[in-house]
Order: C-alpha cells, then structure tokens, then sequence
C-alpha cells in the first residue's frame, strides 16, 4: 500500500519535472517491456550487421534446393536454392520500413485530429463519427482492392494504411486531451491572453506526445501486420523480396517439399518482432494510463 | 443522441462511404479498368471496346454514377458480372458463399469474446499471479501473430502431419446436404479455421478486456466493494467485468472489422470457400468488378455483426440505453 501511494503522489508531481522519467521508470518495471526491448534490439542489430556478415544474397541461388538448416545455411534453402535466413534479413527493410513510415503517419494525424478533437468540443461530433466510419471498413480487403487497383503507384498503399491507422490513436489522445483541458494551468494560461492554438502548441501537445508515442509503437505492430498479410496474397509485386512475399512462395512450395523450416523460421522472426512492438507499446500505454495506479 | 440511434447512423454512412469507394476506385485508374484488364490479357483493342461496351465505361462519369446507385439499389443488389466467372453476376457469386463466412465469423467471434471475457474474469480475481500473467503473454503473442502463418503452422501439424483434419475446403465431397454426416463434415472442415480465427481474435479482447478492467480494479467502488468483506470471485464478475464492458463498446465495430479482415487471409490459406477467398481469388484474376462486390458485402457484414453486437451490449450494460 504504501509503495501505491509514493507512486500515485509522484505521479501528480511529475508535471513539474521528470515527467518522462517517471512514466519511464513504470514503464520499466514491467518485464514484457524488457522482454520487447531486448527483441527488438536483437533484430536491429541483426538487420544492420547481418548483410555484412551474412554472404548470401536473397536473389541468388546459393545452396542445394530444400536443404535443412544448417551451419552454412542457418535457416535452410528454399525450393530454387535460395537462402533462407537472408530472406528473412533483406526482406525485413522494406515490410519495417513501410510498416514505420505509414506508423507514424497514422500517429501524427491522429495526433492532430484527436487534440483538435478534444480540445475544440464543437468539432468533437463530427471527428468521432469520421473515427467510427473509418474503424468499421475490413483493412485488409480494401487495401487489398487498392493495391490491386493501382500496382503502379507503391506509396499509395502506404498513405491508404495512415488513413485506416489514425482512428485507434486519435481517440486515446483525445481523452487525454479531455482530461488536460479542464487543469488549472490551463486555465491560467487562457486567463493570461494565450489563444487556443498556442495552448494547443506549448501544453497540449507536449502532454500527448508520451501516449502519441506509445500507438506509435503499436501501430507500427498493427501495420506490419497488416502489410505483412497483403505481400502474402500478392499484393504489390512478389518477386520483391518482403517478409510476406516469403510465405506467397513457401504456401505455394514448400508443402509438397517438406521445407518446414521454410515457414517456420520466417514465421517466427515476424512474430517475435511484431509481438515486442506490441509489448513495448502495450506497456508504454499502461504506464501512461493515469486511470491505472499499480 | 441516443446510442443505438448513434450507431445505425454510423452504420448508415459506412454503407454510403463503401459505395462511393466502390465507384470511384475503380474509375480512377489511368485507362480504365477494362484496359487494365487487357493489357494483363494481351487482348486487341476491338475486344477493349467491348468489354467497355458491355460494363458502361464508354458512358460519361454521371451517367455510370446514376446507373451503378441504381443497380444497387435493385433487388438483387447489381455490382456488374464478374470478368473471371463470366457471365455470373457478382452478388449471386458472393452470396452463393456468404453462409461459409458467416459461420466462420459467428462462431469464432463467439467462441474468443466468451474465453477472453473468462479469462479476463479469473484474472482480475488474482491479479499479478501466474494465470494473469501466462494469459497475459499469450494473448499478446496470438495479438502479433500473422493469421496466414499461424494458419499454415495448424495446416502443417494437424492437418499434413497429424491427419486429423481435412486441410481445405468447407465440407466433405461424398456427403448428401440436409444429414447428418453432413453437418459432421462441415465442423470437421471448420474446425481448423475457427480455431485459428479464435485464437488470434482471443489476443485482441483479451487485451482490451483487461485494460478496462484494470482500470475498474483501481476504481473507488471496487475498493469500497472489498472493503465490505466480499468475496473475490462476486468483486470479480458484479463490479469489474460488469463495468469493464463500457470500454468495449467503442471498439466492438473496429474488432470486428478486424476478424473479417484476418479471416479473408485464413479462407484463403485453408481454402475454406468463403467469401474472403473469393476475393483473393478475384486479385488472382484482376478480376474488378468481383473485387468491389467482396469488398462491399465485406463491409455490410461488419455492419451486421456491428450492430448485433451493439444489441447484444445494451442487454448486458443498460447504462448505454439511456
């Protein structure tokens, strides 16, 4: 009891100083968030050093075909010869990379669009609505129709993926805006003459940015895993290596072959670097939540 | 507004919102998609001027735009003839596999909302211990899991491995519909699929389930509620899951929207002739019009189960009525 009051007490204190080390410190408590870290520190480190170290290329035939993991070809050869580990190193850049990118999109204009929406009650009605209209489309068949539409234009999917993405985080920021915007200093600040927007620029935004951080991270999680399944039907090109495309190949071959390790390996990286987004974010969040005093 | 009222208003402009994209994404594209067709078709350009014949993409914009909401609006629903599976209209194509992807829906958004709300029930009972915990990471595992891979791994081990069940299709092929074997054979094709779909849609509300219900955990009232010496298990179930339940409603239509969006990759792994392979199938083909047929009816499922869903929430949570 008395460690639940030191921290609840210091919470409150927290908008003084250290605020982020604060919330850093809770964040750290947990073991999932250090689990997540070390994964994903793990495949960074992987992803940068691995071409140097690692001598196959992705594109070329390298080994016997269907061959078991092994020293030389540690997550075996796929059905033409090719390595299978650097499939998983080469074909990470572009599924993260635009996992990343449409990530912080999607964060940056449910920033916006969820501090606009608490901050200003007029427009809240209709924010929320766009929000509920734009969580109730299926994501996957309507990127699916979207990048089958336009294959020529690849960043098209990217922008689509922001404007599925923004809702989750908007509304988490706006109920943080909601409970910032009533604060003393806040009013203090509206008595002394500062108008909405420098309000919104100098307290507001530094308040949400801790939570914006945290959907960041989770919808970089949400993202991979979305892209990661529309490489997997063929959208976009196939021939491009990408964590997806590895499983078009593997779903077409790699039964009759045998080659488990062929979807096993693979399989599992994806997992365990999604799955440690999510618990870095997950734990971001419930350090952030000032609903929670554990 | 009125919750309800709120909702079919939602469900309404959602309805709006997927037609306009079904015109408009379509017609957008540099040529059109006759010729988009074609070129994937190597097809001369007589032939070009047919097909655009025969799908009104000669006529001006508003012309297409009046005929197509008309269309729709007939009975049944008219989205053009599939280029693939030609001449059969789109809807009776799609509806011809609506039943098998309502199953798959019904069932394993049931089976994971019921064992992610048990769960969430135990846990909040004994906090921070072992059952939390393990349920904890598993859910957060089966959140980040892709849906096609994990379904390759249960095809892998039950189904060409193990033997014990069928790894494609929606029933048997020696079996007279209306019987019993019947019956038995469609559970043993969905057996997998359901599995797989529960599963994952397990990890998503277990997670918003226990967000909201540790945050009725550190609520005045359960304090107060332990404090008069009741049990764990009535703590458990009358005061936090009864209010962690709130919470859900804003992101029962976002959930579901994602199990029919994992589930179009799970039909398409095992096969299972739903609609969601039917879509893959029509990205296989180029196949447009069958494309933006899937797609709306797609979306009016997630309507539907929306608002039952929205139902079936007024009934536990009266607050929402008011």
């Amino acid at each position: 009891m008395a460690s639940k009051k030191k921290q609840s007490s210091s919470l409150s204190l927290s908008f003084k100083n250290g605020r982020f080390g604060i919330l850093y410190s809770i964040f750290w408590k947990k073991t999932r968030a250090k689990i997540g870290t070390c994964i994903l520190l793990f495949f960074f480190v992987l992803l940068i050093v691995g071409p140097f170290l690692y001598p196959y290329s992705p594109y070329a035939i390298s080994g016997a075909k269907n061959q078991p993991p092994s020293l030389a070809h540690v997550f075996g050869t796929d059905y033409q010869g090719k390595d299978v580990l650097s499939q998983v190193i080469y074909g990470a850049y572009p599924s993260l990379l635009a996992g990343i990118v449409s990530a912080l999109g999607g964060t940056i204009l449910g920033l916006l669009l969820g501090v606009i929406a608490g901050y200003f009650s007029k427009v809240e009605g209709a924010i929320s609505a766009a929000s509920d209209v734009v969580i109730t489309f299926p994501a996957i068949p309507l990127l699916v129709m979207i990048g089958m539409l336009y294959p020529q234009i690849d960043q098209l999917l990217i922008l689509a993926l922001i404007l599925i993405l923004w809702p989750v985080a908007a509304r988490a920021i706006r109920s943080q805006v909601l409970s910032v915007k009533n604060r003393p200093y806040v009013e203090a600040a509206k008595a002394s003459g500062m108008g909405d927007w420098e309000i919104i620029r100098k307290i507001i935004i530094p308040e949400v940015t801790a939570i914006a951080f945290a959907w960041f991270v989770l919808s970089v999680a949400t993202a991979i895993i979305i892209l990661v399944a529309l490489e997997f039907l063929g959208v976009g090109s196939p021939d491009v290596v990408s964590w997806g495309s590895i499983f078009y190949w593997a779903q077409q071959f790699a039964f009759y072959s045998g080659d488990w390790w062929w979807v096993l390996a693979p399989g599992i990286s994806i997992t365990l670097v999604t799955a440690a987004f999510a618990m870095i974010g997950f734990s971001l969040e419930e350090a952030m939540n000032p609903r929670l005093i554990r | 507004m009125n919750f309800i009222r709120k909702r079919i208003l939602i469900a309404i402009i959602v309805f709006i919102v997927a037609l306009n994209l079904d015109f408009f994404l379509p017609r957008l594209v540099p040529g059109n998609i006759a010729q988009t067709y074609a070129s994937g078709h190597l097809m001369p350009t007589q032939d070009v001027q047919l097909i655009e014949a025969r799908f009104g993409l000669n006529q001006p914009l508003y012309i297409q735009y009046f005929d197509f909401i008309k269309n729709v609006f007939s009975w049944p629903p008219y989205f053009g003839v599939s280029f693939q599976f030609y001449p059969q209209p789109v809807t009776s194509l799609v509806l011809s596999r609506t039943e098998w992807t309502l199953i798959l829906i019904a069932a394993s958004g049931l089976i994971a909302a019921v064992w992610a709300f048990a769960f969430a029930a135990v846990s909040a009972m004994r906090r921070g211990g072992k059952f939390e915990m393990s349920s904890l990471y598993s859910s957060i595992i089966f959140w980040s899991i892709p849906g096609f891979w994990f379904a390759m791994l249960l095809i892998w081990v039950f189904g060409v491995s193990l033997r014990w069940f069928p790894i494609f299709g929606t029933v048997g092929y020696n079996v007279v519909p209306g019987s019993m074997s019947y019956a038995l054979s469609v559970i043993w094709h969905a057996v997998l699929p359901v599995t797989t779909l529960s599963l994952i849609m397990y990890g998503h509300y277990y997670i918003i389930l226990r967000g909201s219900s540790q945050e009725a955990l550190a609520s005045d009232y359960v304090i107060a509620a332990r404090g008069r010496g009741l049990r764990e298990r009535v703590v458990s179930l009358k005061y936090v899951m009864r209010n962690s339940i709130l919470p859900v409603v804003s992101l029962l239509g976002f959930s579901i929207a994602q199990l029919v969006s994992i589930e179009v990759v799970v039909e398409a792994v095992y096969s299972y002739a739903g609609v969601g392979d039917l879509i893959v199938d029509a990205v296989l083909y180029r196949d447009y019009p069958l494309i933006e047929g899937t797609f709306f009816y797609l979306t009016m499922v997630v309507i539907l189960f929306g608002l039952f869903g929205d139902f079936l929430l007024i009934k536990l949570d009266p607050r929402l009525t008011r």
